[in-house]
């Protein structure tokens, strides 16, 4: 008995289609593992199925009558709930009023709480997820692993509130706990099942096939294959999530030697607590080192620790052999380093202002009058030289940066860096998320020709391909350690399907 | 259509400056003439340098809220160390009131604190530490001391401290047109993460803003003392209100990046213009205080981008 579906779903956001033509049926009391690379669309189906995204075309059925979810609530009424990837709690509340905040009957009596009314249901609710905690205690007390079960209590309490039968959508619930804790969290979605179907959302997939009754592979907005579970063969499925975003082996050529000897930038031991432990690694002048890993693998850690952005790391950072120092950004690019961020709308362009004033920000001073008087005549020249140089498209550098695409702002952002006369490291931290393909093989061939240039490069990059396209070296990073190392990419490219296996 | 609408955005404060203008002079014609723009400007000369000093901070999409407080500690100072060190005290003050500010805009940074919240903490300081000074009573200045003697007095026929504020604006409008630190306070005013991620101290850009608003408000506390010859802990204390008016007056939004110095000049000339239409159209003086407050609201309501903050709170 189908619970739930939808049909022929398609969201878009600007020019990024999320979801082309998707469709998906959930029976009664089944588990389905939702899986897919960043960005596959696994995140915006679940928002659609709990109201948060509106699909611009499809139908959304529950119980087999079509329905429009136009908010968290109204699905709430339709008896599906999602338990938040980001912790959702409001942490100075108490568990009791984190559990009903967003309920219709809150225990309320004109307004105002009816403490023990609420301490009693809260408590039911807590009783359900095996959860032995005072229903006041403050949420910011709580462990991660309890915040997460009090997620799942807050949207089990539908049981109560909804007469039909339940959908219970988790988005990556286990990326913030700990075995015991996941263990705990299944025994839960076991127990729920009689009555509620459940989608489960991982980028792990021994805890997808130890879980899912059925597993739907996610593609590119598009859903590739649905695999019962015994008839489930995991090769099959890396390779149905990797797609067929295949590297373009033409575009290849040996880099060798480009590559200096002396390392440009070592990292002993490096751990960040909470996000990477032990990182070693060796990056060349001229060497295009890849990293790569799922969301939270501590990749961008790396990056941004080098930056001098951590706040509290250990271990040894050497810059041309001698040890690196630094807390401020400011201080990273005084040494010759730089960093294209990933966020590029906050962090990387400065938006309400002119391309050129983007472009010379960091090293505009270098071509100034000296003594901190800056030559905007002299910028000119430079700046329309990299803006012809990069093919950046835009009617004038004295344009807004906001009013152009997303490639050509990506650009912008990285000529920055470029513009300067002593860059020796640059850091990119997915350079091409969001661009699209003609803009991606652009922004390749600036990359690779500055690696040629003996820019030591160290990249995180969004999708297989793009790390395999342009890397020397690969690291595979896994839970904040790197979980495999290869050395002579362009030579002998490993599968990408090896490469999957490390990462989840 | 769309040129016309730029055109007013471009130049919304000269045009409202000039129908301000025409009102109040077309009610009382005799503020046309020379001697009383002469003693107008005079009298407004610490306002104005205010005004031209609390600009930095909005520009980086701060506030700072202690610069009359500061002008009225300054005051009071300058009083007190006239006797001893004569014509220094000056210098002296003004220094000191810049080391004050730097440390709010370097705190700022270090305690990971709104603008707003620390400079109302200074505010209060500064008051209280004024009061301190002065037991509540007034204190006069020595007479005789060559620079506030200087101050209170004309060249050319023009007021020598509204010449000082055309100084020091002309030169904070330089530093911010042609060199690194101005490039540096409009981009952190768009967008301060991306700026510091591009590698600018960001500590230093704001401790170099908030030291020119105290350093602005020390100036603005001892042109009130070399103008009345006394001071007092709160001489300067309703300074603030007109002061931040002038600023978002003349188009520099509170949200930072966009305005600059010389358009807060337009602002305060403004300011100026509603004190007078107060005073000439026959309402008390405290209604000068509610035409304040309407018209921060107006000006902030039109100026402000809300699709930067986010958020609205």
């Amino acid at each position: 008995m189908t619970a739930f579906s939808l049909e022929g779903i398609s969201k878009r956001f600007g020019e990024v289609t999320a979801l082309d033509n998707v469709s998906l049926s959930l029976n009664e009391g089944e588990v389905l593992g939702l899986i897919g690379q960043n960005g596959s669309g696994k995140s915006t189906i679940m928002k659609v199925m709990a109201g948060l995204h509106r699909p611009d075309s499809g139908v959304v059925k529950v119980g087999g009558r079509a329905v429009q979810l136009r908010s968290p609530a109204e699905a709430a009424l339709a008896g599906i709930g999602l338990v938040h990837q980001e912790q959702s709690l409001i942490q100075a509340l108490s568990v009791a009023e984190n559990l009903f905040l967003d309920k219709p009957a809150g225990s309320t009596w004109a307004g105002v709480y009816r403490w023990n009314s609420l301490r009693d249901r809260a408590k039911a609710q807590l009783d359900k997820v095996e959860l032995d905690i005072d229903p006041f205690t403050p949420v910011s007390a709580l462990s991660f692993g309890q915040r997460q079960m009090v997620e799942l209590a807050k949207v089990l309490s539908l049981e109560e509130l909804v007469h039909g039968h339940l959908v219970i959508l988790f988005d990556e619930p286990t990326a913030v706990l700990n075995p015991p804790e996941i263990q705990a969290l299944f025994g839960q979605i076991r127990r729920i099942k009689h009555r509620s179907s459940v989608v489960f959302v991982s980028h792990r997939m021994d805890e997808i096939l130890d879980i899912s009754d059925r597993v739907y592979v996610m593609s590119d907005g598009r859903n590739v294959a649905t695999r019962d579970r015994d008839a489930v063969n995991p090769d099959e499925l890396y390779e149905l999530m990797v797609g067929r975003q295949r590297v373009n082996r033409k575009d290849r050529k040996p880099r060798e030697a480009h590559i200096g000897a002396e390392p440009a930038l070592t990292l002993n031991h490096v751990t960040v607590p909470g996000e990477i432990e032990d990182i070693s690694l060796k990056l060349a002048p001229g060497e295009i080192l890849g990293l790569i890993g799922v969301q939270g693998s501590g990749a961008e850690t790396i990056l941004r620790t080098v930056f001098g952005m951590a706040d509290d790391w250990q271990g040894k950072i050497e810059y041309f052999g001698a040890p690196l120092d630094i807390d401020t950004p400011a201080q990273a690019v005084a040494k010759g380093i730089g960093y294209l961020p990933a966020e590029r709308k906050t962090e990387g362009m400065i938006r309400n202002t002119s391309v050129s004033e983007n472009v010379a920000i960091t090293y505009g001073w270098q071509h100034g009058r000296g003594a901190g008087l800056i030559s905007r005549a002299k910028e000119r020249g430079m700046i329309e030289g990299w803006v012809r140089k990069l093919a950046i498209k835009t009617p004038s550098i004295a344009h807004r940066i906001d009013n152009l695409s997303g490639g050509n702002q990506q650009k912008v952002v990285l000529s920055k860096w470029l513009f300067g006369k002593t860059l020796k490291v640059l850091m990119l931290d997915h350079p091409t998320r969001g661009l699209d393909p003609g803009a991606r093989s652009d922004l390749f061939a600036v990359i690779r020709e500055l690696a040629d240039q003996g820019l030591a490069i160290l990249l995180v990059g969004d999708t297989l391909d793009e790390v395999l396209t342009l890397s020397d070296s690969i690291i595979v990073m896994k839970d904040g350690r790197v979980s495999a190392r290869i050395e002579g990419v362009q030579a002998a490219p490993p599968s990408e399907e090896d490469l999957v296996k490390a990462m989840v | 259509m769309d040129a016309t609408l730029r055109f007013l955005r471009r130049n919304g404060a000269v045009l409202v400056l000039l129908v301000i203008l025409a009102a109040v002079s077309t009610a009382a014609p005799g503020i046309l003439r020379w001697r009383a723009i002469n003693s107008l400007l005079q009298d407004n000369a610490p306002m104005l340098i205010l005004i031209v000093g609390a600009t930095l901070p909005i520009l980086l999409g701060c506030l700072d809220l202690s610069i009359a407080a500061m002008a009225s500690l300054a005051a009071v100072s300058a009083a007190l160390l006239s006797p001893v060190l004569g014509s220094a005290s000056v210098p002296v003050v003004v220094g000191g009131a810049a080391a004050l500010g730097g440390l709010q805009g370097w705190l700022i940074g270090r305690l990971q604190v709104p603008s707003f919240v620390i400079s109302l903490g200074a505010l209060g300081i500064f008051k209280g530490v004024a009061m301190y000074l002065t037991g509540a009573n007034m204190v006069g200045i020595t007479p005789g001391i060559w620079i506030y003697d200087l101050l209170g007095s004309r060249s050319f026929g023009m007021s020598n401290s509204f010449l000082l504020v055309l100084i020091v604006a002309g030169l904070f409008a330089a530093m911010l047109k042609f060199t690194n630190l101005g490039r540096n306070i409009y981009a952190f005013g768009a967008n301060e993460i991306a700026v510091y991620i591009s590698g600018v101290r960001r500590d230093m850009v704001r401790s170099f803003a908030f030291a020119t608003s105290a350093g602005c408000a020390a100036l603005g506390g001892i042109m009130m003392i070399s103008q009345t010859m006394f001071a007092s802990a709160t001489v300067a204390g309703s300074l603030l209100l007109p002061a931040l008016v002038g600023v978002v007056v003349g188009g520099t939004a509170i949200s930072g990046g966009v305005g600059g110095v010389l358009s807060s000049l337009i602002g305060g000339l403004i300011a100026i213009l509603i004190r007078v239409g107060v005073t000439i159209s026959g309402l008390p003086p405290e209604s000068q205080d509610v035409a304040f407050g309407i018209t921060i609201l107006i000006a902030v309501a039109l100026t402000t981008d809300r699709a930067k903050i986010g958020v609205v709170k």
